[in-house]
């Protein structure tokens, strides 16, 4: 079998899950089908990747092609410039250097990105594998032009990534008609599967929902320490889908309980301002650290010298911080609306904006070093379930299924 | 070749603490979730307790019972038809009601003069409500060693029982009679015989399903030994094995199977007319519960050492009924994490729905307990 994804990014180059869902997949699947990912040709690639890699260089030559983004005005200006898309927002990872290709923003560079895929793609294959919106275009039209099937993978959708907020219809757009096209979805959670039933109108017959799995080397990664740090942490991009606020807002609840307790916002983002602003605000700013940008490195550290990691995502698919924390052995506050909590059970889990009993959970947390160790020790074997070759043995059914309509259980 | 079974049925609910959020520390707040307890009681009492009793009733089935003191007030302040049930089942003489403590508590392993107080609480309400003095005693969850069967025979009890753990019976077939330490009469459980009713009567993917009374009886006959004692919590007829599993037909159909096997009911303080097949001494601390069958169901995880020994430091203090109520064994065994295989079972049990949830709230109970009664 050979399957072509379309991809967006990948290690060392990448700001988000998608770069590390990708290796991970299909570098497990390469061993049983031939994989091809196709990604854009931007600077810091490896040469090598383990399955092959198919670059893609695309331009704007062809700019009088392209129109259609929420972000354009009446005159034909565009608003958003890359920095705002909800798709681009600094994770304090390493971010792909789009500057030397001159897009007026960063829809229009999906455009080309999609356009470029097109032009270059090798019709001898058995399945279009797409992930996510920005890479959808290229999907549909290659479905109605070759007639070769289409599944799709949904890590997050508009609505999730603008937190309700704002959606683009452009993009909602598109997502839209992949749904509708694809012949098979898989859904990051029974959340996102929902989500799209819900709000894409998707068929539920064809979704079939694979969580995730987590990078192996995070755990065991040494002996957890459940002294008292007096240190929590927010860790991701420090974006509204995320919740940073209610971070600040419980952060506040607590420091009235326990003075000297610190709250680290590991990440960046397009509300990091807003933030520190709100810090100040709360009268809090010496109880709040800001990381800035954070190395892969630095990672492991920061999820090791917390005492309880938060996340107050409004609209999370899966959540992969959620399961690299706990398999670190450290203690996880999570919303209800973050995707990989319906399969967790040693975790707290609240509302995003019910920061009475988020700060609750903390202080009990902090509190009490038998629930800290009890969370964390049982959450850490609870996240070990979650392996990429259990997502890529699963993702291999869905292909087989795209042929033989057979049934998935989960 | 078995002719004889003894029933015992542990008959237990907590008063169940309600879910204490921080902000209701020092406010005096009461303690107990009085709607979930009416609620689970209620739903018990009908579907298990009344019902099952008019069974053993009306097919003269004999049978042990020990009922704790925080079942019988709930019994008392929601439908005391439970206790009407009970009482006219013991006066027909086919029962017997044995001791325990009063609040289904721990006192067992952390203090020996409150563990004795609180099986003569038990003591004189069973005394006042039944008016039985009760020969036979087991403790919390069949929790049992050297010491306690000491304390217990120092009380004048006659017969106590507890786990056939697999250290114990390796040693010795749990179908006779043996004696303590102490010298009381001891029997042990037979727990394969005991969870084929108890865990496995409706379980469809167990390899003899479906149970019927006539295999029962077979089975019993052919075990060795004198007396199967089948010890199980008493709701599994009607509430963890509901009516529509045939759990109550299956009961009604054992009298008949085991007549045509003479096989017979007896009640533990019977059981001393067994011949006595030797001393047996249980150094570690045993339970009936979970798979381990020790005390990790209570003690098992770092959550629930913090808790008992918060819960052990409140010892003086200036309100020893509510302490005790605190004492409830079912108050830690909601923040059990357990071995995965028996995280099913546990959350079968759980109000609270997650250990650590049930943590925050005891915590929360004892702070205010510490700060409005610990001397």
């Amino acid at each position: 079998m050979r399957v072509s994804v379309i991809g967006w990014e990948l290690p060392p180059v990448f700001s988000g899950g998608l770069g590390v869902h990708t290796i991970n997949i299909f570098s497990i699947l390469n061993r049983m089908i031939d994989v091809t990912v196709y990604v854009p040709d931007v600077d810091g690639l490896y040469d090598k990747y383990p399955f092959n890699v198919k670059k893609i260089r695309f331009n704007t030559e062809s700019l009088s092609e392209y129109s259609g983004t929420a972000g354009q005005t009446k005159n034909g200006e565009i608003e958003n410039k890359p920095d705002e898309n909800s798709y681009y927002k600094n994770s304090g990872i390493k971010n792909i250097n789009f500057n030397n290709f001159n897009f007026k923003d960063f829809n229009e560079m999906i455009y080309y990105y999609n356009k470029g895929v097109v032009d270059c793609f090798d019709k001898n294959t058995d399945i279009i594998h797409c992930h996510d919106w920005i890479t959808f275009s290229a999907g549909i039209e290659l479905k109605k032009k070759y007639g070769i099937p289409l599944v799709i993978t949904i890590h997050s959708t508009e609505i999730d990534r603008s937190g309700n907020f704002f959606p683009q219809k452009y993009i909602m757009d598109i997502e839209k008609e992949a749904i509708k096209i694809a012949d098979k979805i898989i859904a990051v959670s029974d959340y996102t599967r929902n989500m799209i039933i819900d709000n894409y109108n998707a068929d539920a017959k064809k979704i079939y929902v694979i969580y995730n799995g987590v990078n192996p080397n995070l755990i065991d990664s040494g002996y957890r320490d459940y002294s008292l740090h007096k240190n929590i942490l927010y860790f991701g991009r420090v974006t509204t889908q995320k919740g940073p606020k209610f971070f600040l807002e419980t952060a506040k609840k607590v420091v009235k309980y326990f003075p000297g307790v610190k709250f680290v916002v590991a990440g960046t983002g397009d509300l990091i301002y807003d933030m520190k602003k709100l810090a100040v605000e709360s009268k809090i700013e010496d109880n709040v650290i800001f990381t800035g940008f954070v190395s892969l490195n630095d990672k492991i550290k920061y999820f090791r010298d917390t005492d309880v990691f938060v996340l107050p995502a409004v609209s999370e698919p899966f959540g992969i911080s959620v399961i690299e924390a706990m398999s670190m052995g450290t203690p996880a506050i999570i919303s209800n609306t973050t995707g990989v909590g319906e399969a967790l059970y040693n975790v707290f889990k609240c509302d995003f904006y019910d920061t009475d009993l988020m700060a609750e959970y903390i202080i009990g947390l902090l509190k009490y070093k038998g629930l800290r160790e009890t969370m964390g020790t049982n959450g850490q074997i609870e996240a070990k379930r979650f392996t990429w070759e259990n997502a890529a043995i699963k993702t291999m059914y869905v292909y087989k299924s795209v042929f033989s309509g057979g049934d998935y259980e989960r | 070749m078995s002719d004889n079974v003894i029933f015992y049925f542990e008959v237990h609910q907590p008063k169940r603490l309600k879910i204490y959020r921080l902000n209701s520390i020092n406010d005096k707040d009461d303690y107990f979730w009085h709607e979930k307890n009416r609620e689970i009681f209620l739903r018990v009492a009908d579907e298990s307790y009344i019902k099952t009793t008019r069974i053993l009733m009306e097919n003269n089935i004999n049978a042990s019972f020990s009922i704790s003191g925080t079942l019988m007030e709930q019994a008392l302040e929601y439908n005391p038809k439970v206790i009407d049930a009970f009482s006219d089942y013991f006066r027909s003489g086919l029962g017997e009601l044995i001791g325990e403590t009063y609040y289904h508590s721990l006192a067992s392993i952390f203090d020996k003069k409150e563990f004795i107080y609180q099986i003569n609480e038990h003591k004189k309400l069973m005394k006042k409500i039944f008016n039985i003095e009760p020969k036979t005693f087991r403790n919390t969850e069949l929790i049992y060693n050297d010491d306690i069967s000491e304390t217990v025979s120092s009380l004048g009890y006659k017969n106590i029982i507890t786990e056939g753990t697999d250290s114990i019976i390796n040693n010795y077939n749990p179908n006779y009679l043996y004696k303590s330490i102490s010298g009381l009469n001891l029997l042990l459980r037979n727990y394969r015989l005991s969870d084929d009713i108890s865990f496995r009567f409706s379980d469809h993917g167990w390899s003899e399903f479906p149970l019927t009374a006539d295999k029962y009886a077979s089975w019993i006959k052919r075990t060795p030994g004198d007396v199967i004692n089948l010890f199980m919590d008493y709701e599994t007829f009607g509430e963890h094995q509901r009516e529509s599993t045939g759990i109550f037909e299956f009961l009604k159909y054992l009298p008949i199977e085991f007549r045509k096997n003479d096989i017979g009911f007896v009640k533990i303080d019977e059981a001393s007319k067994f011949d006595n097949h030797g001393t047996v001494s249980v150094k570690d601390t045993i339970s009936w519960a979970d798979t381990d069958r020790n005390l990790n169901p209570w003690l098992g995880n770092q959550m629930q050492k913090e808790a008992f020994d918060k819960l052990v430091s409140l010892k003086d203090n200036k309100n020893k009924k509510l302490w005790r109520y605190l004492q409830t064994s079912d108050n830690l065994y909601y923040l059990s994490t357990g071995n995965p295989g028996d995280q099913e079972v546990h959350n079968y049990f759980n109000p609270y729905k997650t250990p650590y949830n049930a943590c925050l709230l005891y915590m929360n109970i004892l702070d205010d307990f510490d700060y409005n009664y610990h001397k």
